[in-house]
């Protein structure tokens, strides 16, 4: 069927190729082709070339900036950010995130003035007009509950550690301790995903995701960024994870997070099923190739990019997941570090280990998740089993990397997503308490490339409730991160909707140049 | 020729005054001058603060400065420009009594602000007696241009009027060292002019080597307070350039009680709201670093003392006592070559990825994808790279030996990995060329302790990492 080049009512659209027209904007067109499919599908009511042009090249369809000017967001969504901005400090990062929100007094906040205040109410006057969650706004009293645990000073630095933390105190002069950092959300799923996205509300690219567009992959045949759960312990208050938290969201599905499972194989189906060999499993992945490229020819759509992608990667995966977590080549002295713990795959201590066998064979992020340090109530009985599980394979993996000469270019952070309550949730006695989330100050430390080790960084007040000095607010956090891994959190952007997208969002952020080595 | 050329005898003669009037004026001239020269002696800068009103109009002093130093710039200018235009000529007169009228109310001013805020100190001196002498060569340059329009004396006024200018540059130099502080001008400097105007703030103390005040105290306080507060200018009579002058204090006594940092005025000054007016440093200057205030809040809690080498609780990890990092040595623009790289990339397996977008930063040499397969042959093919390449990761490759003779050549290198692999160590010698290298990765390597020692000469490689050799030191860190 012949028709004029400038009809918009009709099945395929105008003839844009044949117009006279530069070829700038032919190239432009051909590479938009994802939006006549997505207006193509709506019933061609809009008159949707006029929108299209109404709305901007990136409409749809998003676009790093920098990478090229000339509009081919497929090939800058292949090709990723390229490099950093500036010769980053570290090259890799491993975040071993403490999902529930660690209580801060019981761990690395000393307050030994607290113990005189036993069971008094807390001043209104600290609390202020904060609003408080759901379970303790109702109640009566707000009675103050010290620490159980006894606190030691540590190293040269002489830190103040809790006797629940023996280990971390052996480390502490490498360690850059914050703590004032702060949230906006007092609820877990808007905190973790503030901590994780910079934006509480889900379907923003994660810190990892950001870190494996910006600084491309060093090992073709692992994922970029990794993420390993820990198994669960029934007897912990387990607040739900799901792959949200590693998701890419506007950046092309190819960064987000690969995660192994806890137990039974590490990733679902990545052996072969009886019968089919390499070479079957190689022609089978060729030949849906040749049907995906088929479908990116068609639509131009980046996510069909990314899909190959994925094939290709999991292919290669067969082969190196099996070596990556085949530790029975680790000597001796692994499992002397780590402890026996070790040994079992789930563990937080494995997944330590992992995590260095990661950072050995060039992942650039790799994040653990521990679930639950949501102690609403029966501290004194769960808090010591969190510390147990975590608090040796922290150092272990600290102290492996630091005497493999991994220290100097890892970055290692540990957070979770807000504090805890200084006042005892329910019931306080002396034998036990609950405490509360609470936004407003929460401990986390760092170290390795790029931080300043011996440093506690932030003040809080005698309660632990409010900051009195040196605020991290978690933009600023990312921000520092970012920097540490060599980028400029104002410049590391990805326009998406019409915005120039960032992980610190549109609050201005800024570096801690405190934490900085 | 007599016509043109009178004796000197007879340029004397004319040259005194000989009508009543001119020699009335002279009169007043040299009192006016014996007034400026006797006034340091009179008004003495004693250091300690005067009166808020003498304070109020000293503060204008920075401001009306500026009028003398413009109009006496103006008067060459309009001098030459006045051989043309003779209008120029006749204004020149009258700017350069301008200029003197001036010059009164900025040396007013100045000793005003001097003398209100109790500020002492060689600069200060210099620049009072830079600003009297320059009004006094003012005041000549008035008084002979008249000799000089006349055409009886041709040298005297343009001889006067270039030391008046050369004055004021020197005057305002002095000046602006006060304002600003000492090395400003120079701070970003080309280096070879750097060094050609160093001159030291001051001295690091040699007496009390290593404790931490010298290492860290003395540091912090040369770095943010000498310039105010040193033998250049001596703001409240406290001078912070060594130990004794800083436990004597200022004007308002003593600035340091040992052992009650909370009643050291010098760190409750430090701990101000920076909005506060008493806060230090002051001037907009940017405020001490968490960890030096830290620093001198727990110095001055253990007593101050002027040798105790190290403090509890303190961290000692300081930057001054970490290897000092070496600054990036930049490498040549690979960017014409990339896409040989990316066909050398496609050939051997291995990556050489760009550090950062900024070429200048160098290309690590990644061989995780094909480490064993990557050998003394692979890494060769990358010589040609080498200029480029500043960290090589070798790690758990098939290198051996023979690689040390090729990675002489790879004189960028900041980082060698060799973690597992087959070498150990026999030529490590070779890696002398290498000067920019900090790191070195030997773990889980066959090395010995006698083969690593011809790394000691290696003056930048700090990092050397041994664990799991035959050469592991006994201790948990590994680390040179």
């Amino acid at each position: 069927m012949k028709q004029h080049p400038n009809c918009t009512d009709c099945e395929q659209g105008p003839d844009v190729m044949n117009m006279p027209v530069p070829t700038e904007l032919k190239r432009e067109w051909a590479a938009i082709e994802t939006r006549r499919q997505f207006l193509g599908r709506s019933g061609k009511v809009l008159g949707w070339a006029g929108l299209a042009s109404l709305l901007g090249e990136t409409a749809f369809i998003g676009d790093a900036r920098g990478a090229d000017a000339k509009g081919q967001p497929a090939k800058q969504a292949r090709d990723g950010f390229a490099s950093p901005h500036f010769a980053p400090k570290a090259k890799r990062a491993i975040y071993l995130f403490m999902s529930g929100g660690p209580p801060q007094i019981d761990l690395l906040d000393y307050k030994p003035n607290l113990a005189a205040l036993y069971d008094k109410d807390i001043p209104a006057s600290v609390r202020g007009a904060q609003q408080l969650t759901g379970m303790t706004s109702g109640q009566a009293r707000f009675p103050i509950a010290p620490s159980h645990w006894a606190f030691k000073q540590y190293g040269n630095t002489g830190t103040w550690v809790s006797d629940l933390l023996p280990y971390t105190g052996k480390m502490v002069d490498d360690l850059t301790i914050i703590k004032s950092t702060n949230t906006d959300a007092i609820n877990h799923e808007p905190a973790i995903m503030l901590m994780n996205t910079g934006n509480m509300n889900a379907g923003k690219p994660c810190l990892g995701s950001w870190l494996s567009f910006g600084l491309g992959s060093m090992n073709d045949n692992l994922p970029t960024f990794m993420v390993l759960q820990t198994k669960v312990n029934p007897k912990e208050n387990n607040q739900p994870v799901s792959s949200r938290l590693w998701g890419s969201g506007y950046l092309p599905s190819q960064y987000a997070g690969v995660g192994l499972r806890s137990s039974g194989e590490p990733v679902l189906y990545l052996t072969d099923p009886n019968g089919v060999d390499r070479e079957v499993r190689r022609k089978m992945l060729d030949a849906v190739e040749q049907i995906n490229q088929q479908t990116l020819a068609e639509l131009g759509d980046p996510e069909t990019n990314a899909r190959i992608a994925q094939y290709e990667m999991a292919y290669r995966m067969q082969m190196s997941v099996p070596e990556l977590v085949d530790l029975s080549k680790e000597p001796q002295s692994t499992w002397d570090l780590y402890g026996e713990d070790a040994k079992e795959p789930g563990s937080f201590a494995y997944n330590c280990l992992l995590a260095r066998r990661m950072a050995e064979r060039g992942v650039r992020f790799t994040q653990i998740y521990k679930r639950g340090w949501d102690v609403h109530d029966n501290v004194t009985v769960t808090l010591p089993t969190l510390c147990a599980e975590t608090d040796r394979a922290c150092y272990a993996l600290v102290t492996d990397l630091k005497r493999r000469g991994l220290l100097d270019d890892t970055l290692v952070i540990w957070a979770g997503e807000f504090g805890r309550t200084v006042y005892s949730q329910g019931g306080l006695t002396p034998q036990n308490y609950g405490r509360d989330h609470h936004p407003r100050c929460f401990t986390t430390w760092m170290t390795g490339g790029g931080a300043r080790p011996g440093v506690t960084y932030g003040e809080t007040d005698e309660y632990s409730y409010n900051v009195v000095k040196d605020p991290v607010p978690v933009r600023d956090f990312n921000a520092t991160v970012l920097r540490c891994l060599g980028f400029d959190h104002n410049k590391f952007t990805y326009k998406f909707q019409g915005l120039e997208q960032k992980l610190t969002g549109p609050a201005p952020a800024s570096v801690v140049e405190g934490l900085l080595a | 020729m007599k016509l043109v050329a009178p004796t000197s005898a007879g340029k004397a003669r004319r040259l005194l005054p000989t009508n009543p009037a001119t020699r009335r004026a002279g009169l007043a001239a040299l009192i006016t001058i014996m007034a400026l020269l006797s006034l340091p002696f009179i008004v003495r800068l004693d250091g300690s603060p005067h009166g808020n009103w003498q304070q109020f109009f000293g503060r204008f002093h920075p401001l009306v400065v500026h009028l003398p130093i413009g109009l006496i710039l103006l008067v060459p200018l309009l001098e030459v420009l006045g051989r043309r235009r003779p209008a120029l000529r006749e204004a020149a007169r009258f700017v350069l009594g301008l200029a003197f009228a001036a010059c009164l109310a900025a040396v007013t001013l100045g000793y005003l602000l001097a003398r209100g805020s109790g500020t002492s100190g060689a600069t200060i001196t210099l620049h009072l007696w830079g600003g009297t002498m320059l009004s006094i060569c003012v005041l000549l340059s008035l008084l002979t241009r008249p000799a000089w329009t006349a055409g009886d004396a041709p040298r005297i006024y343009p001889a006067l009027l270039a030391c008046t200018v050369l004055a004021l540059i020197w005057t305002a130099h002095q000046g602006g060292s006060l304002t600003y502080g000492n090395g400003y001008l120079t701070e970003f400097a080309p280096g070879p002019l750097r060094r050609l105007s160093a001159t030291g703030v001051a001295q690091v103390p040699t007496r009390f080597q290593d404790s931490f005040y010298s290492m860290h105290i003395f540091p912090v306080l040369n770095a943010n307070c000498v310039s105010c507060h040193g033998s250049h200018e001596v703001k409240g009579g406290l001078r912070l350039d060594s130990y004794e002058l800083l436990m004597r204090g200022g004007s308002d006594g003593a600035v340091i009680i040992p052992g009650q940092p909370d009643r050291s005025i010098l760190f409750a000054r430090i701990t101000l709201p920076t909005d506060d007016k008493h806060f230090m440093p002051s001037g907009g200057r940017p405020k001490l670093k968490p960890n030096e205030v830290t620093w001198i809040k727990a110095w001055i809690q253990q007593g101050a003392s002027p040798s105790a080498v190290s403090l509890t609780g303190v961290s000692v990890a300081s930057d001054s006592e970490r290897p000092k990092e070496l600054p990036l040595k930049p490498v040549g623009d690979y960017s014409a070559m990339m896409p040989e790289i990316r066909q050398m990339e496609q050939s051997q397996g291995a990556k050489l990825v760009p550090i950062s977008s900024n070429p200048s930063d160098g290309l690590v040499l990644t061989t995780v994808d094909v480490a064993a397969k990557f050998g003394d042959a692979q890494l060769a093919q990358f010589q040609k790279f080498a200029p480029y390449i500043v960290e090589a990761e070798l790690g758990r490759t098939a290198v051996t030996n023979a690689s040390f003779d090729t990675l002489s050549k790879f004189t960028s290198l900041r980082a060698l990995h060799l973690e597992g692999t087959a070498v150990t160590g026999d030529g490590l010698a070779k890696l002398a060329p290498l000067s920019q290298l900090t790191y070195l990765n030997l773990s889980g390597t066959n090395v010995t302790s006698a083969a690593l020692a011809p790394l000691k000469a290696m003056k930048n490689l700090h990092h050397v990492y041994l664990f799991n050799t035959p050469a592991q030191p006994a201790s948990a860190s590994d680390a040179r």
